[in-house]
């Protein structure tokens, strides 16, 4: 595993195209969520705010769980470049040629993907941490709800995850981002929204990303969040329907990897 | 000598396409050998299969007397098609993911960037790099901590005589120190010079496979002409030692069965009255014989 690892590292050590949106990620990231606890980024009217301002615990984990979410298309965008260039400089092969299995070429990528993930739950826990601390919010609270902090893993293998599928299935760069985000943004919602609709159960909650989108929703003021009951799924069930999702994305990837021509 | 590499019954198909047909050959250890072919025969299909980044339909082949394959591509320097690198990082950069990837050869990067002359390049990225210099970094890449077998898929690509020349030599003393080679080619001219042995693919199906001495025999063939081309042609008829007769607009064109003697041919003539008036030994070429063997419908 580590050794798969290493030779991963080689190759982003010297991507700037990785650095420079990881970079992204992490300034935005922060800007964005220091600009809503401060109230300066608003939803609503002159002096109306609906969203949550407050960044203590325990509601600083559902604000900063959100944003994340927000983000991590970006980062996706990081996974679908990586897998495709190999793809496009077709080094997928050499790397085969050089000696490795095709299942090992496979599972570096998937670690790439839970490293990535890790790296992001433990850069928004810090975030909520740091942002409640500076909110005086007292150390000893923080356990709260910091749930969501798992979810914010499990979200980010999802997504994560689907971006790798994809790449594997479509090969080519630009094809495989404008797919990922019409999907992510556009069909996915349609999907979900119509298929809801007449169905109290709510089965469009399951879908493939939706299902761990469900988990991290729109941080709304507190008064806001009451009127609206929720309905819908519970988290443990969403959970356990996203790590479906996962294992299904690792065994459709891993038929396509291993039974195809390069 | 034995066998590094055998490969048996291998099929492989594109939709209606053949690819490749039921080949089956052995590589003997220590060979330069030549897998020959016009485009489209499926010599790179057939590298292709034996380096696993495609899957055969039909048939199996093993390295090394049956060595796992992924560790015996370990062993294996190879150079498929293109040349595969990644665009944004240097030569020496680029040859620490080969080296990490077969679990050998870091310190040996140097060395390689100056037998394919790439030294003095070696921390540019690879996206500058000619046609020329990529391909020359596939070879090196091929060569790190010297491999018991090279692969080379049509090695002397983008090169300008000199580093075709350059490649020739290279094969030649890599071959010296022990090393098998395979090299898939169209030109005949490449494998004549260089292979010890040589297979010959058309269309997927393997013609012929053996050592080139006794695969490319060379025929060359004996013009003559006289004034009583009748009399002359029963008399070569008589004439111990020719094979075949053959008429060509108004020469007579011999085939021997042994090696041409021309002399000989020229007393016999005059033994018999026979004065002749053209005496010829035309080269029959190896790529005339490879047009024979793999000529396409469409020529001619």
């Amino acid at each position: 595993m580590i050794a798969l690892l290493k030779i991963e590292w080689l190759k982003i050590r010297k991507y700037n195209t990785f650095w420079i949106l990881s970079a992204l990620f992490i300034v935005l990231l922060f800007t964005w969520n220091y600009l809503i606890g401060s109230g300066v980024l608003k939803l609503g009217g002159k002096d109306m705010n609906l969203l949550n301002t407050n960044y203590t615990f325990p509601s600083v984990w559902e604000n900063v769980g959100h944003w994340t979410k927000f983000f991590s298309g970006l980062l996706a965008i990081i996974i679908i470049i990586l897998t495709t260039n190999e793809y496009q400089f077709r080094t997928n092969r050499q790397n085969v040629i050089d000696g490795w299995q095709r299942a090992q070429f496979f599972h570096a990528k998937w670690l790439i993907v839970l490293l990535l993930s890790i790296i992001v739950t433990v850069f928004t826990t810090l975030l909520g941490i740091g942002f409640a601390v500076a909110h005086g919010s007292p150390i000893g609270n923080m356990t709260e709800h910091m749930d969501r902090m798992l979810y914010v893993f499990i979200l980010t293998m999802n997504y994560f995850g689907f971006a790798l599928t994809l790449s594997f299935l479509i090969r080519k760069s630009g094809m495989t981002i404008i797919i990922f985000l019409l999907y992510a943004y556009i069909i996915e919602i349609m999907a979900q929204q119509l298929i809801n609709w007449k169905l109290p159960s709510h089965p469009g909650d399951f879908l493939p990303m939706q299902c761990s989108a469900e988990l991290l929703n729109f941080p709304m003021m507190d008064m806001v969040k009451t009127m609206m009951a929720k309905t819908g799924p519970s988290h443990n069930t969403l959970m356990l329907v996203s790590v479906g999702w996962i294992v299904v994305y690792y065994i459709i990837g891993r038929i396509r990897l291993l039974k195809s021509d390069w | 000598m034995s066998s590094i590499l055998s490969i048996n019954n291998i099929a492989k198909s594109y939709g209606p396409i053949k690819a490749l047909n039921g080949v089956s050959f052995d590589v003997p250890q220590g060979s330069v050998f030549g897998v020959l072919g016009p485009n489209g025969s499926g010599k790179t299909t057939l590298l292709g299969i034996l380096m696993d980044v495609l899957k055969a339909d039909s048939g199996d082949y093993n390295w090394f007397g049956g060595m796992p394959a992924d560790a015996a591509r370990k062993k294996i320097g190879c150079l498929l098609e293109t040349p595969n690198f990644y665009h944004y990082m240097s030569a020496y950069d680029n040859l620490a993911i080969t080296a990490a990837l077969r679990g050998h050869g870091e310190n040996d990067r140097l060395r390689v960037l100056e037998l394919v002359g790439l030294l003095e390049r070696k921390d540019s990225k690879f996206q500058t790099f000619s046609l020329g210099m990529k391909q020359r970094l596939a070879i090196g890449a091929a060569l790190l901590s010297s491999p018991g077998i090279l692969v080379l898929d049509e090695p002397t690509n983008g090169l300008d005589p000199a580093g075709i020349a350059e490649i020739r030599e290279l094969i030649r003393n890599l071959n010296k120190q022990g090393i098998t080679i395979i090299i898939a080619s169209h030109l005949l001219d490449e494998v004549e010079k260089v292979c010890t042995h040589v297979a010959i693919l058309k269309r997927g199906n393997l013609l012929l496979h053996g050592p080139v001495n006794e695969v490319l025999v060379n025929e060359d063939q004996l013009e003559v002409m006289a004034a009583d081309m009748d009399a002359l042609q029963q008399a070569m008829g008589e004439m111990p030692g020719v094979k075949k007769i053959q008429k060509a607009d108004r020469t007579l064109q011999l085939s021997f069965n042994n090696d041409i003697d021309a002399a000989a041919v020229n007393s016999y003539a005059a033994a018999r009255g026979i004065t002749l008036s053209h005496l010829y030994i035309k080269k029959k070429s190896l790529e005339t014989k490879f047009m024979e063997l793999v000529g396409t419908e469409d020529k001619r």
